[in-house]
């Protein structure tokens, strides 16, 4: 049920200067567990192992169905790399939704440092302008290093991180060269 | 015999990843949700709204056309409407600060970052379900109430001078 206050500035903004403060109403939301489950509710809900182990057997299951889509998706980025860089857009657009795919999803299924590595390259075609697409370097490092990863999961973390730390000196260089071109 | 409340819900997932949406209606899923409605973009979630009446929404913030942000912001102009209060979950990459704010900022209930994991979500679902925020509207802001700690601070304390009627 709505509850009315008295006015406040609570919206935190002084608007235009005017001392009236803005009409601010508060709302009493009802627990949802509370009000599906009536008198079967007990306060509070808490975190069921069983089910959490539930959740985690179903992510396991996905697994190997998701490591063959991960060899399909890398291999689909390394034909995209090449007419990317020479300018498709289509070709852009689909290299970049592969990666963000993997920098979402990787992780999840057991691949930490796929998932890095596509959220690095993620995080450079954001930014990426068309003489950096031109360059293709830093595209062309990222994806062996996810075509890597997936093929050597059993690379020593440590050569991974470095090999991540190397990646963002190549996008930092990038970026400087892109700063002295103006 | 006790139920759960997971099996009394509808959930709307929102995401253009077609993986992504089959994680998330498979764990959904093992929690025993018996609804969950699926959407490829913002445009398509607004479509279904009115449909599936969802308890809790999640939803990634990247999408094309109608991402993430805009469907929370048009969900909680929804004034006088009680799908104007569902529970927002905010599934995303895109974790750097400004995105996060700028979640919050259009009254997104919780922020999970990808990549998930079992237990982030269920916890997330828990926190929406059972410990729900009290709704804040200004003319500047709809959404849960911001502040979740009561940490000291310098200045004036406006929230404490507010008074119920």
């Amino acid at each position: 049920m709505p509850e009315r206050r008295t006015p406040s500035r609570l919206g935190g903004q002084d608007r235009n200067g005017d001392d009236t403060p803005p009409d601010v109403r508060f709302i009493r939301v009802p627990s949802i567990a509370e009000r599906k489950l009536g008198r079967e509710y007990v306060a509070p809900m808490r975190l069921d192992p069983r089910v959490l182990d539930q959740m985690q057997e179903t992510i396991r299951g996905l697994e190997t169905k998701y490591a063959e889509a991960l060899k399909s998706q890398v291999s689909m980025l390394q034909i995209l790399v090449e007419p990317a860089c020479k300018g498709d857009t289509e070709a852009r657009g689909r290299l970049y939704s592969l990666a963000h795919d993997m920098r979402g999803l990787a992780g999840t299924f057991g691949h930490p440092m796929v998932g890095r590595f596509a959220d690095s390259l993620c995080g450079y075609l954001e930014n990426c302008e068309s003489e950096d697409w031109k360059d293709g370097t830093v595209i062309v490092f990222h994806v062996d290093a996810i075509r890597d990863a997936i093929e050597n999961p059993k690379t020593d973390a440590a050569v991974t991180m470095e090999t991540l730390d190397a990646l963002e000196r190549l996008i930092e260089a990038s970026r400087r060269d892109r700063r002295k071109r103006g | 015999m006790s139920h759960s409340v997971f099996e009394k819900l509808t959930v709307l997932v929102v995401d253009d990843s077609a993986y992504m949406r089959h994680l998330l209606m498979t764990l959904l899923q093992a929690l025993g949700v018996p609804r969950v409605f699926l959407a490829v973009d913002g445009e398509e979630a607004w479509e279904l709204l009115n449909t599936c009446r969802p308890d809790i929404v999640l939803t990634d913030a990247a999408m094309v056309p109608g991402d993430g942000f805009m469907f929370a912001k048009r969900l909680r102009s929804l004034r006088g409407h009680a799908l104007g209060l569902v529970p927002i979950i905010m599934v995303s990459g895109h974790t750097d600060l400004a995105s996060v704010e700028r979640a919050r900022d259009i009254g997104v209930t919780e922020f999970l970052s990808k990549p998930i994991s079992a237990r982030s979500l269920y916890e997330r679902l828990i926190q929406v379900l059972d410990r729900p925020r009290q709704f804040v509207e200004t003319p500047t802001y709809r959404g849960p109430d911001r502040r979740r700690r009561n940490a000291p601070f310098a200045g004036e304390d406006r929230r404490g001078g507010v008074a119920l009627i």
